[in-house]
């Protein structure tokens, strides 16, 4: 798309906006694949119209403040980027444009609160986990409170574990075949701590050495995604200190948010001192099951013991794994080679649950009703189980699959792995 | 400069208004009464947002309508008329000839929330609003046995209502037909905002509705004919060093009696902007690409044809790959329907061409243009639905640094050539404003009269989609 975006005034992060408008050619394949286009029906809230809507603010024929409703519907799922033939990274430009915008925004106090709460309590799992057990006994109250505080205690599972921390360092069981890192995410540790469990036992079980490196926090994403660039790249630079890449096979992560969030390094520190690093590091990031389905090409995995009955799984795709990171084929190999396991696929399924990030607490409104059509259309396959890679997609598909009045469980793949090779499946 | 040529690059004039916030104009306020807020934008946020289709983009609309019934829509076009402004329909916007893309100041009426769709197997009819998904037809029918051929490449994204506007067509058109061949019955609303039903019988005047651009009338539901898919189809495809051998082995295949469900070709630029994106192992040193289905109930003949078309390849000095099972042929396809975005990555801006000409002159035709491209130092590529003598010429290229003038000039010399061969303009993509000027050359004056006595009829004010397709009449 032809454009005067003034690349100069606004830097790096400006060349990177510039090039995703440039390539843009608006012919419309992305709308179709668009939740909030699904749900809306309207151009500025589609990716075309998004991308039309960035470049009249950054060229400055159109106020932020007119343009910012249809781009903070946004999910940033990037099922465009999967649709888009001409290759626009469209996940690249609302990125930096969340950055650069953030700066220039004005919120109510409320709002205001609300995303700091989500800053501050989200990297540090501590803290978080305490405020999910105070949420937790907010929830009965949830009918007489504000929508903007509803979205938040919608989003809490039943039960708040208690936190169990990762080891620094687990060993391989038998012969030592790989060493890898391990980022164990941070709302995932207070919310699911069983997900990083069962990660470790499943590498360790198949002869990977898994090392938590010290030091290492939030990956950066939310602070990203949601626009505070200066806590991301805060973020971003205790991660590169922590993690030596040259250290390790790979660096592995089993949440797709914060698994895209660590690929985007490079794009996040585009133009500054540490790009090469970031480089380096994003080089070696690899999902979980993307990881693990290399291994099982390549060398074998430990044999699964098989389930004790047929096992209908119904996949969920999370948006940051299969359109962010590109990863589909891998986590069906894996559930598929568990004896016993078929795999349906889920209608409509590359339209997000709704969970995105944070976009449950900014757009409560559309991010229920998307999450109603998922749960939806998962039920109508009527599988014994629901497994997907991510904890938000986890956490938004368990609670409308239960509004929805059934009890299907829901685990995240590998989880289902680590079953597996317990037998109690 | 014209408003055409000016309108080729994104800097049409109305593009930096200052952002004002609020609709304030007195239309949107009557259309927001009379429709409720949901309906009717008016912000400049969103009213930006609707005034480009995939090629151009236009001036910005004076506010957008987004109807959910054929009354918003009666309702809309009264208002606009009482106020004096004019309608631009659209759909998804997926045209490639500005037809969506508003000319003047005017009321953008999108269909897209119009998407109710209802089968009837037994008539073997959809009846569909005009923002249906053209894909979604078929997948509402496949249940039943049944499917919907027209199938424009952009058949994921584009609506009923703009393939009935621009007469879609696609690759199974040779064989099967286009759009306008499978439309039983249409409802529109005329310019004066009164309702019609439109059948096939009599004056074919659904006929005339279809391909008319929305210059004539707004299409507001649509009963659509389906047909069982064929039982069998075998894929082929074929390179040549020299895009004018693609062609004489297409006139000679179809000579020998095949009649291919699809007859497609991409020359080399093409092929290697999809090489580049898609990693199929297309050849890569192919001057020309041809992909061949042939279909049919009876496997035998669906074989039979392919052989001729081999034969008639291999006669042409073509190299023939067969499809070896669905999944090949899947991958082969996918090539060809990602031509057209895939050419996005090499110039941000193109110039889209969709001139049909007559089988027998296909070697000579695209042997001119190859030359008139390669002489004009622009990247022209060529592909379309040779079978049909449908062409995509495409003049790629960055209005940054090249002049849309030239760009102009060549595509015109471009239609000239297919009118001088016994041509015509438009195969399905319709005139719009890129190729209004060529009506001129196409057209004799005669019946450029007819013309514009036929839009009067409809249209006498001129309210309905102005500065497409007609170019102005010259004054009496
Ligand atoms: C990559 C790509 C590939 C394409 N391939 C093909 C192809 O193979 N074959 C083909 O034929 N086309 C093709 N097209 C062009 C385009 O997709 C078709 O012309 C399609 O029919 C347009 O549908 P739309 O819904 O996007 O209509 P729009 O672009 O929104 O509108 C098209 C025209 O129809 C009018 N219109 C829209 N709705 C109505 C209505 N309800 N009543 C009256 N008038 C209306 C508009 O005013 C406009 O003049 C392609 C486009 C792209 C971007
Ligand atoms: S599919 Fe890609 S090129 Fe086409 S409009 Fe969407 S982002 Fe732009
Ligand atoms: S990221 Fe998702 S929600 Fe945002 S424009 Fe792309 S498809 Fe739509």
């Amino acid at each position: 798309m032809n454009n005067e975006i003034p690349v100069q005034a606004l830097g790096p992060q400006g060349e990177v906006m510039a090039h995703a408008v440039d390539a843009c050619v608006h012919c419309g394949f992305c709308l179709p694949a668009c939740p909030t286009y699904a749900l809306l029906g309207d151009e500025m809230d589609s990716p075309r119209g998004r991308i039309v809507l960035m470049k009249e603010v950054l060229e400055g024929g159109l106020d932020l403040l007119d343009a910012a409703p249809h781009l903070d519907r946004c999910l940033g799922c990037q099922a465009c980027v999967t649709a888009c033939p001409s290759g626009v990274p469209y996940g690249e430009l609302i990125t930096s444009f969340r950055g650069w915008s953030e700066p220039q925004r004005q919120r109510s106090p409320l709002d205001r609160a609300k995303r700091y709460a989500i800053l501050k309590a989200l990297p540090a799992p501590k803290l978080f986990s305490v405020a999910a057990r105070v949420g937790q006994y907010a929830k009965p109250l949830a009918p007489a409170l504000p929508a903007a505080l509803r979205g938040p205690l919608d989003l809490l599972p039943e039960h708040v574990p208690a936190m169990q921390p990762s080891p620094e360092v687990t060993p391989a069981r038998g012969q030592r075949r790989g060493r890898v890192a391990f980022l164990t995410g941070c709302a995932q540790q207070a919310l699911a701590p069983n997900f990083n469990a069962a990660t470790l036992r499943v590498l360790a079980r198949n002869g990977i050495e898994v090392v938590v490196p010290q030091g290492q926090g939030c990956c950066g994403a939310a602070a990203l995604h949601t626009g505070a660039r200066g806590e991301a790249l805060r973020l971003v630079r205790a991660n590169l200190d922590a993690f030596n890449p040259d250290d390790y096979d790979a660096i592995l992560s089993n949440a797709a948010g914060c698994g895209a969030g660590l690929k985007e390094y490079p794009v996040i520190l585009h133009g500054l001192h540490d790009e090469k690093k970031a480089k380096a590091f994003a080089a070696k990031v690899q999902d979980i099951s993307e990881y693990l389905a290399t291994l099982a090409r390549e060398e074998g995995l430990e044999p699964f013991l098989p389930t004790s009955r047929p096992l209908k799984i119904a996949y969920h795709d999370a948006c940051h794994l299969a359109h962010a990171q590109g990863v589909r084929a891998a986590p069906r190999e894996l559930l598929r080679m568990i004896p016993g396991v078929s795999i349906v696929e889920i209608p409509e399924g590359d339209l997000c649950c709704g969970s995105a990030g944070t976009y449950n607490l900014e757009q409560p409104e559309l991010a229920g009703q998307l999450g109603a059509r998922k749960a939806g259309h998962i039920l109508s396959t009527t599988p014994d189980l629901i497994a997907s890679g991510n904890i938000g997609c986890h956490t938004q598909i368990q609670s409308h699959v239960r509004r929805q009045g059934s009890a299907v469980p829901v685990m995240h793949t590998v989880e289902v792995l680590d079953l597996a090779y317990r037998g109690e499946l | 400069m014209t408003v055409e040529k000016l309108a080729l690059t994104t800097t049409s004039p109305a593009r930096k208004p200052r952002s004002e916030g609020g609709g304030d104009n007195a239309l949107a306020a009557e259309l927001t009464r009379l429709l409720g807020p949901k309906k009717v934008l008016s912000n400049l946020s969103e009213r930006l947002s609707y005034r480009f289709d995939a090629i151009q983009f236009g001036v910005t609309p004076l506010c957008v309508v987004l109807p959910e019934s054929t009354e918003d829509v009666i309702a809309t076009v009264k208002a606009a008329r009482r106020a004096g402004v004019s309608i631009v329909g659209r759909g998804a916007a997926s045209g490639l000839s500005g037809g969506a893309a508003p000319m003047q100041p005017a009321v953008v009426i999108s269909f897209t929330r119009m998407t109710r769709l209802e089968i009837f197997p037994e008539q073997r009819e959809a009846v569909a609003q005009p923002g249906v998904i053209t894909l979604a037809v078929t997948e509402a029918a496949r249940p039943h046995g049944l499917i919907y051929p027209p199938d424009p490449a952009s058949f994921r994204t584009s609506t009923i209502g703009g393939n009935l506007g621009e007469n879609a067509g696609g690759p199974l058109c040779f064989k099967y037909g286009v759009t306008g061949d499978y439309v039983n019955a249409l409802d529109f609303v005329d310019a004066e905002g009164e309702l019609h039903t439109l059948t096939r019988d009599a004056y074919d005047l659904a006929g005339l509705l279809i391909g008319s651009e929305g210059t004539l009338g707004l299409i507001t539901e649509a009963t659509l004919r389906l047909t069982p898919p064929p039982k069998f189809t075998r894929t082929l495809m074929a390179h040549f060093a020299e895009v004018g051998q693609a062609a004489e082995a297409v006139s000679a295949a179809i000579a020998a009696g095949a009649v291919p469900g699809k007859l497609e070709f991409m020359d080399g630029a093409c092929t290697n902007a999809v090489e580049d994106y898609l990693h199929l192992g297309l050849p890569r040193d192919a001057g020309a690409v041809l992909l061949v289905d042939t279909d049919g109930d009876d496997l035998d003949t669906v074989e039979e044809e392919r052989a001729l078309v081999e034969a008639a390849c291999l006669e042409a000095g073509g190299v023939v790959r067969r499809a070896a099972d669905e999944a090949e042929a899947a991958a082969l396809w996918q090539a060809r329907r990602s031509v057209s975005p895939a050419l996005g990555r090499i110039r941000p801006q193109r110039m889209n061409e969709d001139i049909v000409v007559p089988r027998s002159v296909l070697p000579e035709v695209v042997r001119q243009i190859r030359a008139l491209g390669d002489a004009s130092g622009f990247h022209l590529v060529q592909f379309g639905h040779i079978g049909d003598g449908n062409l995509h010429p495409n003049i790629l290229f960055d209005p940054r640094t090249e002049s849309a003038e030239a760009v102009h000039h060549l595509a015109h010399q471009i239609a000239l050539v297919a009118l001088r061969h016994g041509g015509v303009l438009s195969g399905e993509h319709g005139i719009g404003t890129m190729k209004r000027d060529f009506m001129r050359d196409a057209v004799d004056a005669e019946t450029m009269t007819a013309l514009h006595n036929v839009k009067r009829a409809l249209d006498p004010s001129g309210a309905l989609n102005p500065g497409k397709i007609l170019p102005e009449e010259p004054h009496a």
